[in-house]
């Protein structure tokens, strides 16, 4: 039985670069990733060290397809490990590449995710934001003995979904205008 | 031709266009990224989401269609609109060549 470790590490909706990022730097160090099941909790095993490029897709269609999806990018050389909350994890030996590789090679499509993610993963937060969070900030803050735990949480809640939209613009607004540039 | 097509494939990406060039010919996607590799001499190596997403997205749109399925693996054939997008973009291409030529003469 190998060794095996969880860690937990937290990355936002627009994190998955940052995310393939962590997920080489564990293989670099002996840690190959095995699975993520939780919202931020990874699991690893022991395994020699390498350079291996691992990378996030986010596309639904796909998912739906996965025979033809996956057998994609399987012929481009890089090994599907699995789906999770729309992201879908591919992994790549950094030795099997001629130059620097990733699974996007133009801006337009890296823009055409951004959307997809906008779509999937966005518009329902937004909803949650609108209908829940608020008017539920505003009834518990009028309410005549306020109940602080409650408020408090649906304050943390306002700020970091706040954080995430902003985010999401800045990170969206200025790939558009590198796109656009052109 | 409507304002959609015109606004996201006139002018194309160079993703776009080695597709509905290939495309031609019926072929999949991993035989779009070997005969690009092919024909660029190497130095154009299209990836594997860039091109599930372009593939998925032209087909929507109506530039190619989907033929038939072969050991996993979709294959496409441009259409006659798609035919249309693609002399509307050599003409472009031509165009950029021969002026680049004269002016650099």
């Amino acid at each position: 039985m190998k060794e095996c470790k969880r860690e937990f590490r937290y990355f936002t909706i627009m994190d998955y670069e940052k995310e393939g990022d962590y997920l080489q730097e564990r293989h670099r160090q002996g840690w190959k990733f095995r699975s993520v099941y939780l919202p931020g909790i990874y699991e690893f095993e022991r395994a020699t060290p390498e350079d291996v490029v691992y990378q996030l897709d986010y596309n639904q269609e796909g998912i739906q397809n996965k025979t033809e999806y996956v057998q994609m990018f399987e012929d481009c050389g890089w090994e599907y490990i699995q789906d999770f909350v729309g992201y879908s994890y591919f992994r790549k030996p950094a030795a099997q590449m001629e130059s620097s590789e990733e699974i996007f090679c133009d801006d337009e499509s890296r823009l055409d995710m951004m959307k997809r993610i906008f779509k999937g993963r966005m518009i329902p937060l937004v909803v949650v934001f609108f209908c829940i969070i608020i008017p539920q900030l505003i009834w518990n803050s009028s309410r005549q003995a306020l109940d602080y735990p409650i408020l408090i949480t649906f304050m943390i809640l306002f700020i970091l979904y706040l954080m995430i939209f902003v985010c999401f613009t800045i990170k969206y607004m200025k790939f558009q205008g590198r796109v656009n540039k052109r | 031709m409507d304002a959609h097509i015109r606004k996201v494939y006139v002018p194309m990406t160079e993703t776009g266009f080695y597709i509905l060039l290939c495309l031609q010919e019926p072929n999949h996607g991993y035989g779009i990224v070997q005969r690009v590799k092919e024909i660029t001499e190497g130095e154009i190596v299209l990836s594997p989401g860039t091109m599930y997403g372009s593939l998925s997205k032209m087909e929507k749109d109506g530039l190619i269609r989907f033929v038939r399925e072969e050991e996993k693996r979709k294959i496409y054939r441009i259409t006659d609109l798609g035919d249309v997008v693609l002399q509307l973009e050599l003409k472009r291409i031509q165009r950029l060549y021969r002026n680049a030529k004269e002016m650099s003469q």
